[in-house]
């Protein structure tokens, strides 16, 4: 008997295209896994499906550093209240303290880089990229086929 | 018909005037969503706001999408089966916060159905050719299922440990 829930996936990202991104790939993985949501969007979340949970975390980006550890504490209860067994982020900051926590506390964590990153992996993605179980491009140029993979892509 | 969008949350003055002075010299409908502009059309239809489903239905009616470079209706385009051109706002202009859009249009213009440009010029030179601009297979989303899949192959390899 683990603490973490088997199966259980928590997807976590910024708002805009980052949270387009990741309801893209969460949605369709709903109906195998439970899927949770965390963003800084939840005003316009919940509206579309009273289904779907989507918890409203702090609105961090790598700028205002000093909002980072009230969003890993918000991450924290968070993560220790669903208990996942995967993290699954399309970044930025939010995916970042997520994934640093999930590798703290045994969570298994994947990281998709946002399809608007062409020329190399994001900013928060490079900071990950050593502690992320799984790192994925969308942007073939830019897998090196061992640490950065690649398979599709949102578009 | 041709439909123009500038999104939801910031003005885009020089795209509605560009697709004014456009509609005031070709015989084809234009319809325009302006959001909070300023710039009032003559030469077009507009309506400030216009519903998710008006949106879509617009766009499902459109020979094509005239946009911001935003992620939001490059996805939309895509799913009615429509080519869009996406035009940059630029920050010196007051148009966005910063030039994310002008980085964005280097990934946008890898899309097939998507065409970029940034500037009027270039804007109409599509406009000329629009009946041969492409669009992508309607609800083609290979790309997005290969990629889920791939997702989901490391979800479940660890659910069944």
């Amino acid at each position: 008997m683990q603490f973490w829930k088997t199966g259980k996936v928590l997807a976590v990202s910024s708002p805009g295209g980052h949270w387009v991104q990741l309801n893209k790939i969460a949605n369709k993985l709903e109906n195998k896994y439970p899927v949770v949501y965390a963003s800084p969007c939840s005003q316009y979340a919940l509206k579309k499906n009273q289904q779907r949970i989507v918890h409203n975390i702090f609105d961090v980006s790598a700028d205002n550093k000093y909002m980072l550890l009230p969003l890993a504490m918000q991450m924290l209860y968070l993560l220790l209240k669903e208990r996942p067994q995967t993290i699954l982020s399309t970044g930025a900051a939010p995916g970042v303290v997520a994934v640093m926590l999930g590798k703290l506390l045994g969570i298994k964590t994947i990281w998709v880089d946002s399809i608007a990153n062409v020329q190399q992996l994001s900013r928060s993605g490079r900071m990950i990229k050593r502690h992320a179980d799984v790192v994925i491009t969308q942007w073939e140029s830019l897998s090196d086929g061992k640490t950065v993979l690649h398979q599709g892509s949102v578009l | 018909m041709i439909f123009v969008a500038t999104g939801t949350q910031f003005p885009f003055d020089r795209l509605i005037r560009y697709m004014d002075e456009w509609a005031a010299d070709n015989a084809e409908t234009v319809f325009a969503q302006l959001g909070e502009g300023s710039y009032l059309p003559q030469n077009m239809q507009w309506q400030r706001f216009i519903s998710l489903d008006d949106y879509n239905e617009k766009i499902r009616q459109a020979s094509v999408f005239i946009s911001h470079a935003g992620m939001g209706n490059i996805i939309s385009a895509r799913e009615n089966g429509t080519p869009i051109i996406v035009i940059n706002r630029q920050a010196a202009l007051g148009e966005h916060r910063n030039d994310h859009q002008a980085e964005g249009l280097q990934w946008m213009g890898k899309l097939d159905g998507v065409y970029t440009v940034t500037s009027q010029q270039q804007l109409y030179q599509q406009l000329d050719q629009r009946e041969s601009l492409l669009a992508t297979d309607v609800h083609s989303e290979s790309r997005l299922d290969e990629l889920v899949n791939y997702v989901d192959s490391f979800i479940s390899s660890w659910h069944n440990t």
